[in-house]
């Protein structure tokens, strides 16, 4: 999949640009608050419908326009498309072919794109939170009715834990509807779980191959998805049914005192090791940034496999946080296959083949100026 | 800018209407101004009456403006048959189809610990009232298909199931006279799973 043409009016701080953009590496160059990162914003907009910085589609128009566009021609397997984003303070319109599409959900998916920014270097050391996180997101690329189950879920957790809350304060017999919300539990929780082990499976298996070969076969990763229930020994559904069955009714009276929910899909986490070493809690700061750049490549080959066709790669400064073998390694990975968006502050760092190889721009205030 | 008390008055009135904004509420107000005082008189005669006039049907707790509804005071209704709905309008959706003959019970929405609804601010206990009298055969659970609409559902298939009544859940999936091809993902795995034997 690639961007042949991009073009913006009234995006945040830029006025008009348009690119053309057949190649394969773009290389926007520039000092902070100059709006580099703005235009790889543009770009996740017109592949997602909506930003990962905000969630007002609003501050995405330019102070004082009334609207903002975003205007691509993608080329990919399945043919050349023309999509058109337009945003205004009443709301957005997304239009594909030149045909207005009414729900998102036919939208999306059109063109798909990996983010890499400095806060991915995190899904490692960081919380449980930023590991769920990510998982939501990549899995919600691929498979719509796991967004539509997490959203019922997320929904059922509410109404259990106020349950949870006014039963503790005045015990009464709606235990029959505490019952009730355990089973939709069990039933949603099931689903999540055997989603999110699969996905889990089959990203680690494509993270092994780029680990082992980004250290040179020195260290062996392996994820292991950590569910809250206990699931020694569960290896499907059924299993995990009855284990989270058996941990609710445990866990009943304490979830009464707590008033919340304390197991089940909203708890769970991956833990990561290198050469089964934890790298949360043990790893280097290199081995954590290893990890995370190899789920990262690992999701570019996945949505690949998913789709039949590659994502475009937006790289949010983290060039420089990367040392040169990580680097050179991630610029071998995407090489001629994956059309990839780079932001840096500038060239330092980056060796010349690249730099020969990419189209370079500076981004100043908002304009943009190739360089020759 | 000053509004006269009347006209102010009347455009906070309409503002406490779902989806009426200060505009529409102006529109309308000084809409009113224009129009005839007998039809004025009718409108605001109507209002009053929607509230004062109409009571929760004795039996199956729809509105109505008599002590008993007309279908559960009609005669040639099916009587071992109640549909459970969340709220009056789906009683006239039900109704429009002209296919279902039984009766209603309307729980004026759905259980939601989050607003405050447990099962006794439903009239639930009123539908319990109704089953010990043996003519009901088959209950039809017809709640929205949300988690609060199932919860409500399977809270209700539990409470019943000593009776021994038939307790049935209304079918989801496609829509009739749709293209599949249009159908989203998810409603098209709920009408695979829910499939049947031709």
């Amino acid at each position: 999949m690639q961007v042949e043409e991009l073009e913006l009016s009234q995006f945040r701080n830029i006025d008009r640009l348009a690119l053309n953009c057949p190649e394969s590496l773009h290389l926007f160059v520039g000092p902070n608050a100059q709006g580099k990162t703005n235009i790889l914003e543009s770009l996740y907009v017109l592949a997602l419908g909506k930003s990962h910085r905000t969630r007002k589609d609003k501050e995405l128009i330019r102070w004082g326009a009334d609207a903002a566009q975003i205007k691509a021609r993608v080329s990919g397997e399945f043919g050349n498309h023309r999509l058109d984003i337009r945003l205004t303070p009443r709301g957005k319109k997304v239009v594909k072919n030149g045909l207005e599409q009414r729900r998102l959900s036919s939208y999306i998916g059109t063109l798909t794109a990996v983010l890499f920014a400095p806060e991915d270097l995190t899904i490692v050391k960081g919380s449980p939170q930023v590991r769920r996180r990510f998982i939501d997101m990549e899995l919600g690329q691929v498979s719509p009715s796991y967004i539509h189950d997490l959203t019922r879920y997320n929904q059922l957790l509410l109404q259990r834990n106020q349950l949870l809350k006014d039963m503790g304060n005045r015990r009464e017999r709606i235990n029959a509807f505490l019952d009730v919300l355990d089973e939709q539990m069990i039933d949603l929780s099931t689903s999540l779980w055997k989603k999110r082990v699969t996905f889990i499976k089959q990203l680690t298996q494509w993270a092994q191959d780029i680990h082992t070969s980004i250290t040179q076969a020195k260290e062996t990763l392996t994820i292991d998805y950590q569910s809250a229930v206990p699931t020694q020994g569960v290896t499907d559904e059924a299993g995990y049914r009855m284990a989270i069955e058996k941990e609710l009714l445990r866990l009943r009276e304490q979830e009464l005192r707590r008033g919340t929910t304390l197991t089940g899909p909203h708890r769970d986490d991956l833990r990561l090791f290198a050469n089964d070493v934890d790298i949360h809690t043990f790893g280097s700061q290199g081995q954590q940034r290893t990890a995370a750049l190899s789920l990262k490549l690992a999701e570019i080959e996945l949505i690949h496999q998913e789709t039949g066709t590659y994502p475009i790669l937006l790289l949010d400064d983290v060039l420089s946080e990367l040392d040169d073998s990580r680097k050179t390694h991630l610029l071998e990975a995407i090489r001629g296959k994956v059309q990839t968006f780079v932001t840096a502050t500038g060239l330092e760092g980056i060796d010349q083949e690249t730099c020969d190889r990419a189209r370079i721009y500076r981004v100043q205030q908002g304009s943009i100026t190739e360089q020759g | 800018m000053y509004i006269p008390d009347p006209i102010s008055k009347l455009i906070d009135g309409f503002m406490r209407l779902p989806g009426i904004g200060p505009k529409t509420a102006q529109r309308l107000s000084f809409y009113v101004l224009s129009m005839e005082e007998e039809d004025v008189m009718e409108l605001a005669k109507a209002l009053v009456r929607a509230k004062r006039d109409l009571q929760r049907c004795e039996e199956c707790s729809n509105i109505t403006d008599q002590k008993r509804c007309r279908v559960c005071g009609d005669k040639g209704r099916d009587r071992s048959v109640i549909c459970v709905v969340q709220d009056p309008r789906d009683v006239i959706a039900m109704e429009r189809t002209k296919e279902y003959h039984g009766l209603y019970h309307v729980l004026h929405g759905a259980i939601s610990p989050m607003e405050g609804i447990g099962p006794d601010e439903l009239s639930i206990p009123d539908l319990l009232k109704r089953l010990e009298d043996e003519t009901v055969q088959e209950l039809i659970l017809a709640t929205n298909p949300n988690i609060e609409g199932e919860a409500t559902a399977m809270y209700l298939q539990r409470l019943i199931k000593p009776f021994g009544i038939k307790v049935t859940r209304i079918a989801h999936g496609l829509p009739v006279g749709g293209d599949l091809e249009y159908a989203d993902e998810v409603t098209l795995t709920k009408a695979m799973e829910g499939r049947r034997e031709l």
